[in-house]
């Protein structure tokens, strides 16, 4: 968990050397990479325990993939993805996830795995 | 902005870790989706599940799907083409104005100028060849009342039969396979049996792919009863294999004998129904009738031994399966292309039908043999509404002289005007169009010239003849080639009808307005038929509902009565399942039993099942022999070459190929290579190789992985830049005319 939280601030330093404006998922931008290779092949070699939190998890059994909630990482990019996105297969909590006050679906859920956090 | 990929990564992992964290470190914009939003219950335009969507329209545009959480299809899940559909509705590639050629080009003209050169050309050819001359190739993507009309314009109107549809290039076998079996065509259950089934037998099905969100409820099948049993048998490891118990990996083309060696063992160990098959099942050597130990000796030969020999699986492991379907008892047997697409596909359904009529485990609840359909309305537009050149609608045959009087009596026109020797199937259609006997063909909501087998055979026909095509984007690979391009209207922008896999009817409300120019198919047509001179029998299909209840007359008292299925009751309701007779009839979810409107209980006479379809009410257990694929390998093509699906493509990538997500997920063609086969030819993993068949070639980037046997490859058919059809062989199934794309023999090579 101690590794997780050094991160944040890691992001933070990182995102204001990128310009990228915290708080705004519009102004989210992905590196210029070869876009011809898939997210999939190429996050399952750079940042590996993603991939595989996804893959272990129902998202990855089912093939959500990381496009879906991210974008893809030219026309639309979320680092962090809107809950409206999970809303378009989990309509079903949507009146639930309304009336409560939790402000994400990953309050509760992680994004990769859709564990509960512990 | 500069920033290395690792600085990148680092950044999606501390996003990555914020989220698990529960900081929403980017609370950032939504889509334009408020409380403005009007959601409207639909039906998904993709595969042939017939999941329930709500599009979301604000100010006159579409801004959102979801899944339909009330529908219990899909119970609110998308698949991820689906998730996208909504941006499909405004791709760049929506053609908003006709077109006409003109000195070779395509340009923009008015409706009145495209339709007057449509119907003159047409005219001509009619009055100076014959109404043969013409045809129309429809699809599984139309709607019900789309190819209804067109099938009552060209059979029962201009009087060809010489209309098809792309359901011949998918479900004919499955289509074959039913009428044979039990004498009527689409399944004896429904999903409903997916939620007690104990066992699921999936053949030349990567449903995890193909049909997503079926493979979701079989994943929430496994996970609430992990004793649930999943056995596939197919060619090729899939992402389907990530629930399995038991994968049979034969070699492409050789499953004829291990499903024969599945009865083989069930019949010896005594795992049978007797009592059924003694009340409601025939046997067949597909010549005449024989008796049930002819049956028993003709298996003989198929010991799994045998089998094993002929696929490549050990005996061992037909025999595991044969005993977990014999000692289970709730089992669905779900298959798609890899059984469908094959010159023995009608054998292949037969030979998965017998294992439940030899079991009787069919027509209760868990039990069924359930084909998985690949196009939205395959069921409900060309099989049910008859958009084949060998069908009427409503079930019905062209050859049968009371079939045709009863669709002419509605039609308003002569008998004689329907005529009673089938027209040209798909690929004989194709051939006439490069012989010159088919001089004009009416292209509506397909893409032939990426989709049919032996490309390059038919391209050539296609450039001489007259061509329309009526489709919502431009350029496919057909539109291009076209004489006229007409714009359709797209999903959302019409309404209608579309029909599912499960017998299930589900109705579309149109939300928006066509874009650009666009016009409703059906309304292309049907001023078509006016400039015919047939304007008499067309003038009253003032909105879609008249069509849909005309097409209902069709249907009363039939196997697949939609009586009861109004328009009134699609809106309000998600789907309905025929038979469904009559507007308080809830419809039907297991055929040929109690319960079903339709069984004939003094008939049946205490039997269980009683399959209507057969004269005596009995299905028929087939000795069907075994037999490999038209193309075998051989020492100068010594690869067997599958073609097939990726998850995020759909067909011709037509739409999924204008969603920058899905084309991002698998953004180019590629040729998956076992990793020994690319070692002992010195290819490495996305390198540029070479595959050569005895039609074509072409060359893609390898993919080295273990998916594919050894001496196996897989192509996905999705890119126009790369079509792999060029490729793929034309030899058909002789009973359904379905062609054998599944496999064909190739050589490969550094490119």
């Amino acid at each position: 968990m101690l590794k997780w939280i050094l991160w944040i601030p890691a992001l933070l330093v990182v995102s204001t050397m990128m310009g990228l404006p915290v708080g705004a998922n519009s102004g989210d931008e992905h590196p210029d990479e070869d876009f011809s290779v898939s997210c999939r092949e190429c996050h399952s070699v750079e940042t590996p325990e993603v991939a595989k939190a996804w893959t272990e998890g129902m998202h990855g059994l089912v093939n959500v993939g990381c496009f879906i909630c991210h974008g893809d990482g030219q026309e639309e990019f979320f680092v962090s993805p809107p809950s409206d996105l999970c809303m378009g297969c989990h309509s079903s909590y949507e009146v639930k996830f309304e009336k409560s006050d939790i402000s994400s679906c990953f309050t509760c859920h992680n994004g990769h795995s859709l564990k509960f956090h512990e | 902005m500069s920033c290395n990929r690792r600085d990148f990564m680092k950044l999606s992992a501390a996003g990555a870790a914020a989220a698990t964290l529960g900081v929403d470190l980017f609370a950032g914009d939504l889509p334009e989706i408020g409380k403005e939003t009007k959601w409207h219950k639909s039906v998904c335009r993709f595969c042939g599940v017939g999941c329930g969507v709500m599009l979301g329209v604000r100010n006159g545009k579409p801004v959102g799907i979801k899944g339909d959480s009330k529908n219990t299809i899909n119970r609110g899940l998308l698949c991820v083409k689906g998730f996208y559909l909504n941006k499909v509705i405004g791709a760049k590639n929506r053609l908003l104005k006709p077109l006409v050629r003109v000195d070779g080009k395509l340009v923009e003209t008015g409706w009145d100028e495209a339709m007057t050169l449509v119907a003159s050309k047409f005219k001509e050819l009619i009055e100076t060849h014959g109404p043969d001359s013409v045809a129309f190739y429809g699809s599984g993507q139309g709607e019900t009342e789309e190819t209804y009309v067109a099938n009552k314009l060209f059979k029962g109107h201009i009087g060809t039969n010489n209309l098809e549809g792309n359901p011949r290039l998918c479900m004919a076998s499955a289509v074959g396979g039913y009428l044979t079996t039990f004498g009527a065509d689409e399944p004896v259950g429904s999903y409903d049996d997916l939620d007690h089934a104990d066992m699921f037998l999936l053949v030349g099905s990567n449903t995890a792919e193909a049909h997503p969100v079926l493979f979701d409820r079989l994943v929430d099948r496994k996970k609430k009863n992990p004793a649930v049993k999943l056995v596939s048998i197919d060619p090729r490891k899939t992402p389907t294999n990530r629930i399995l118990d038991k994968h049979l990996q034969v070699f492409p083309g050789y499953d004829l004998a291990v499903m024969n060696a599945i009865a083989h063992v069930l019949v010896k160990e005594k795992m049978i129904d007797e009592k059924f098959i003694s009340e409601s099942v025939n046997f067949s050597n597909g010549k005449e009738a024989i008796s049930f130990d002819d049956y028993k000796a003709f298996l003989e030969k198929y010991t799994p031994e045998y089998a094993a020999k002929q696929s490549g699986v050990t005996a061992e492991e037909i025999v595991d399966v044969a005993r977990m379907y014999g000692k289970t008892e709730r089992v669905v047997t779900m298959w798609t292309m890899g059984v469908n697409q094959r010159v023995s596909g009608v054998w292949l359904n037969n030979l998965i039908h017998n294992l439940h009529l030899l079991t009787g485990k069919l027509g209760k609840p868990g039990m069924d043999s359930l084909s998985l359909t690949g196009q939205p309305n395959a069921c409900g537009g060309v099989r049910e509404g008859g958009g084949l050149c060998h069908l009427l609608p409503g079930h019905r045959a062209v050859k049968k002289e009371a079939h045709r009087k009863e669709i002419a009596k509605i039609w308003n026109v002569p008998v004689e005007k329907i005529q009673p020797k089938p027209g040209k199937h798909t690929v004989a259609m194709f051939e006439a169009l490069n012989s010159g006997d088919i001089k004009a063909l009416y292209v509506m909501c397909t893409n032939p010239a990426q989709s049919l087998p032996n490309l390059s055979k038919y391209l050539p026909g296609m450039e001489k003849a007259f061509l329309v095509v009526a489709e919502a984007f431009h350029p496919t690979e057909t539109s291009k080639m076209a004489d006229v391009v007409l714009p359709a209207a797209f999903w959302g922008e019409k309404e209608g009808v579309y029909g599912c896999t499960e017998r299930r009817s589900q109705h579309m409300p149109k939300v928006l307005e066509p874009a650009g120019e666009a016009k409703w198919d059906a309304d292309i047509l049907i001023d078509l038929a006016k400039r015919l001179g047939f304007e008499k029998n067309f003038d009253h299909f003032k909105k879609p509902e008249d069509i849909w209840n005309e097409y209902l007359l069709c249907t009363k008292g039939k196997d697949l009565d939609l009586t009861g299925a109004t328009y009134d009751r699609l809106k309000k309701v998600r789907g309905l399942r025929w038979p469904v007779p009559s507007v308080d009839h809830p419809g039907t979810v297991h055929r040929f039993v109690e319960g079903d409107p339709l069984f004939p209980k003094d008939k049946a006479a205490g039997r269980r099942m009683y399959f209507y379809g057969k004269p005596d009410g009995k299905a028929v257990i087939f000795a069907r022999p075994d037999k490999g694929p038209e193309e075998p390998v051989d020492k100068d093509y010594p690869f067997a070459l599958m073609t097939g699906r990726v998850l995020e493509h759909w067909h011709t990538s037509t739409m999924t190929g204008q969603v920058p997500q899905l084309v991002r997920a698998v953004p180019k063609p590629y040729i998956e290579i076992h990793p020994d086969d690319a070692k002992a030819m010195g290819i490495k993993d996305k390198e540029m190789v070479k595959v050569t068949t005895r039609r074509g070639e072409l060359t893609m980037e390898a993919r080295l992985i273990d998916r594919p046997l050894p001496k196996t490859v897989f192509i996905p058919w999705h890119w126009a830049e790369s079509l792999s059809n060029v490729l793929t062989t034309d030899a058909v199934d002789p009973g359904s005319k379905e062609p054998e794309y599944k496999i064909c023999a190739a050589k490969l090579a550094k490119a």
